[in-house]
């Protein structure tokens, strides 16, 4: 009896030690994955850093003011060129397929050209 | 051993272990009790072992987290500073900086030899002064290049190390340069809103080494980065064509005393803030005092009629200057007749407001720009600020020349405190550079005049850019309210002709103002196309306009054009207030 119960307990004791180290082994690991992913994150970090930096600096108005005056025909906004949204009209109910709404609302101003600028009118 | 059979003992066998244990004692019953001692002690080291494992398993990351603090220790962060959309005006940047332990160095000659070749700027005889003394950590040289760093690292010299610090940028180099001020190389605040960040426990963190990335959130400032910009354009665009020695503006919000833009020309570029402290590029909004000039008729108008004895139909005599002992004080737009309060304020009339003021006497003239804050220093976040220049012995001529602007020297940023009080309501709120939520800023107001006086300053702003001084700035599409003001400097104790400071300060829409907006001229010149003219009118009212006209849309003030006259302002409110 006193046998049996030895030789169990022996058994018992060899499961738990190597349990016991398989959960070291594996926490060892984790705690290396942890500390490299914490560096990693560091590193990815400063990197959004500069990135965001470097936005920073790329979007800052003065540069994109003169990549505007530079590069674009554009002028200044004048307040008549602001309207409100309620004043937009409705939609146009769908006509039949095949005619051009838009179109027929157009028509009537008798022009023969459309374009939304005036280059694009008098080209 | 428990067998029963024992061999008989000798006699000398007995003697000795009588010697030993005693003599009656049963070594059975003795051996039991042994076993349980040495039991209970194996079981105890074995408990106080597990007890320490379990410590250790759960305080493992221990070591990691400590590791990583000391790294971060030298590199001193600061939290990222955003405009009030978000974006970026001033953020850390890791870049490694250069050090040496002296004593670690084998060969100093060598060492100096091979970092001057890598780092030609470097100066040799402070290299070798460095690194041949005794100390155990100096600093060779901060923030280098990554490409410098790799150069440095394969020359493998001993002794020599990198440390990454936090390095400073702003990206939008000097546009908002007054108003965050800059860091020195130890990325500690100097000035501005760096050095109050320093001032809300930042400075204690760093002491503490424990200013890391993590700990910091970004600072929201309540300016906005395009309006900014805008202004910072025109601004200094102004100051070329009117050959002024400095031009200066400010728009802020009314109704919670936010500051939507700052500027102060000529500025610096907080990257390189080498200028700074220069006398000729402080910021003059905050720092500088000035005699308003006309400006502060709107104080005193104010005054006159929230007192209640003084109405918008009152009249006041305009007819000859007035004289105060060897003194005369006269009118620009001289009208020579009787004028009405609206009238004294559209033809700025000095002799008019100088009777106003008089007319209700000196204490309370006093006393009401106490209540407005004109007579104290105004604190605000940043460090910067400067005490008004008030008169020691406020006499009766000191009324007469404060009430329109002259003999009371005050920070720009002041005036325009006082002003938005005039038109939001009557309600004096603080200045803030940071955001500021409407409930807080109600929590902060104080009434200083009431709702009805303030109806009628709205009325008195907009009649002025109608026909009064202040009409080139009748924007198309915006109900823009205006005063205009035109300061003698003093040049040896003199009032300069020629040396004036010119300001216009705008309130938009004049009917329900949200936003206030001021422009200074320092001595702005005369142009042939404003006839030869320096008056506000003729310069800081047209750079108002064109402010106006580019900062409207972006500060989401839509353009209208069903206008209402001025006088239709009063009889709306009138009828509102009834």
């Amino acid at each position: 009896m006193m046998r049996l119960l030895n030789i169990l307990v022996i058994g018992a004791l060899i499961v738990a030690a190597s349990y016991v180290y398989k959960i070291k082994f594996d926490s060892t690991l984790q705690a290396e994955r942890v500390a490299k992913l914490r560096s990693e994150l560091r590193q990815e970090h400063n990197a959004i850093a500069v990135l965001r930096a470097e936005w920073a600096k790329l979007d800052t108005p003065a540069r994109i003011q003169g990549l505007a005056d530079r590069h674009l025909a554009l002028r200044r906004i004048e307040p008549t060129q602001f309207d409100k949204l309620e004043r937009l009209p409705e939609r146009p109910a769908p006509g039949a397929p095949g005619s051009d709404s838009i179109g027929a609302m157009l028509a009537p101003a008798g022009s023969d050209t459309t374009g939304s600028t005036p280059q694009a009118r008098a080209r | 051993m428990y067998g029963p059979a024992k061999a008989p003992e000798s006699g000398w066998q007995r003697a000795l272990r009588a010697l030993l244990y005693g003599r009656d004692v049963d070594r059975n019953v003795k051996a039991k009790a042994r076993l349980g001692l040495a039991v209970v002690g194996f079981a105890g080291i074995f408990l106080v072992i597990a007890f320490r494992l379990v410590l250790f398993a759960t305080s493992g990351e221990g070591h990691n987290g400590r590791r990583s603090v000391s790294q971060d220790a030298v590199a001193t962060a600061r939290p990222d500073i955003l405009d009030r959309n978000g974006e970026i005006i001033a953020t850390d940047v890791k870049t490694p900086s250069l050090f040496a332990e002296p004593r670690k160095i084998i060969d100093v000659d060598e060492a100096v030899e091979l970092l001057t070749a890598v780092l030609p700027d470097l100066d040799a005889s402070e290299v070798r002064e460095r690194l041949s003394s005794k100390r155990g950590f100096v600093w060779l040289k901060r923030e280098i290049t990554p490409s410098q760093q790799r150069e440095i690292h394969r020359l493998g010299i001993p002794g020599v190390g990198f440390l990454t610090e936090n390095k400073r940028v702003y990206p939008n180099g000097p546009t908002v340069s007054h108003e965050i001020g800059y860091v020195n190389i130890d990325n500690q605040g100097i000035a501005g809103i760096e050095k109050w960040l320093d001032g809300q426990g930042l400075a204690a963190l760093h002491m503490a080494g424990l200013a890391t990335d993590q700990l910091q959130r970004p600072v929201n400032l309540a300016v906005d980065l395009r309006v900014q910009y805008a202004l910072r354009e025109e601004l200094a665009a102004a100051r070329e064509k009117y050959k002024a020695k400095a031009s200066a503006g400010v728009i802020a919000d009314v109704n919670t005393g936010e500051i939507i833009a700052m500027v102060s020309e000529p500025d610096f570029d907080p990257n390189n803030p080498r200028i700074a402290n220069d006398p000729d590029h402080l910021n003059r909004l905050t720092t500088g005092v000035y005699e308003m000039g006309s400006t502060f008729k709107a104080l005193t108008l104010a005054m006159a009629l929230d007192s209640g004895r003084i109405s918008l139909s009152s009249s006041f005599d305009a007819r000859m200057p007035l004289r105060y002992g060897k003194f005369e004080i006269h009118d620009f737009h001289a009208q020579r007749r009787v004028l009405t309060v609206p009238e004294i304020f559209t033809y700025s009339s000095n002799i008019g407001t100088a009777r106003m003021a008089l007319s209700l006497g000196v204490e309370y003239h006093k006393a009401f720009l106490k209540k407005l804050g004109q007579l104290d220093r105004l604190r605000t976040e940043l460090p910067e600020s400067a005490e008004p220049l008030v008169p020691k012995h406020w006499g009766e001529l000191n009324t007469v020349t404060i009430a329109f602007g002259h003999g009371l020297s005050v920070a720009p940023l002041q005036a325009v405190m006082g002003i938005s009080a005039l038109v939001n309501g009557g309600k004096l709120i603080p200045p803030t550079f940071l955001r500021r939520e409407q409930a807080e800023a109600d929590r902060l107001a104080k009434r200083v005049i009431k709702p009805e006086t303030a109806e009628k300053m709205r009325y008195l702003m907009r009649l002025n850019v109608e026909k009064g001084t202040a009409t080139r700035a009748n924007v198309m599409g915006y109900y823009v309210g205006g005063k205009t003001g035109t300061s003698e400097k003093v040049v040896g104790g003199r009032y300069s002709k020629t040396k004036v400071l010119t300001s216009f300060t705008a309130i938009l829409p004049a009917d329900k103002p949200r936003y206030l907006l001021l422009i200074m001229l320092d001595e702005p010149q005369g142009l042939p196309e404003t006839h030869g003219f320096s008056t506000s009118g003729w310069n800081a009212v047209p750079v108002g306009a064109k402010v106006i006209e580019r900062v409207a849309p972006l500060l989401d003030v839509p353009p209208r054009f069903d206008l209402p006259k001025a006088d239709q302002l009063l009889l709306v409110s009138a009828k509102e207030t009834r």
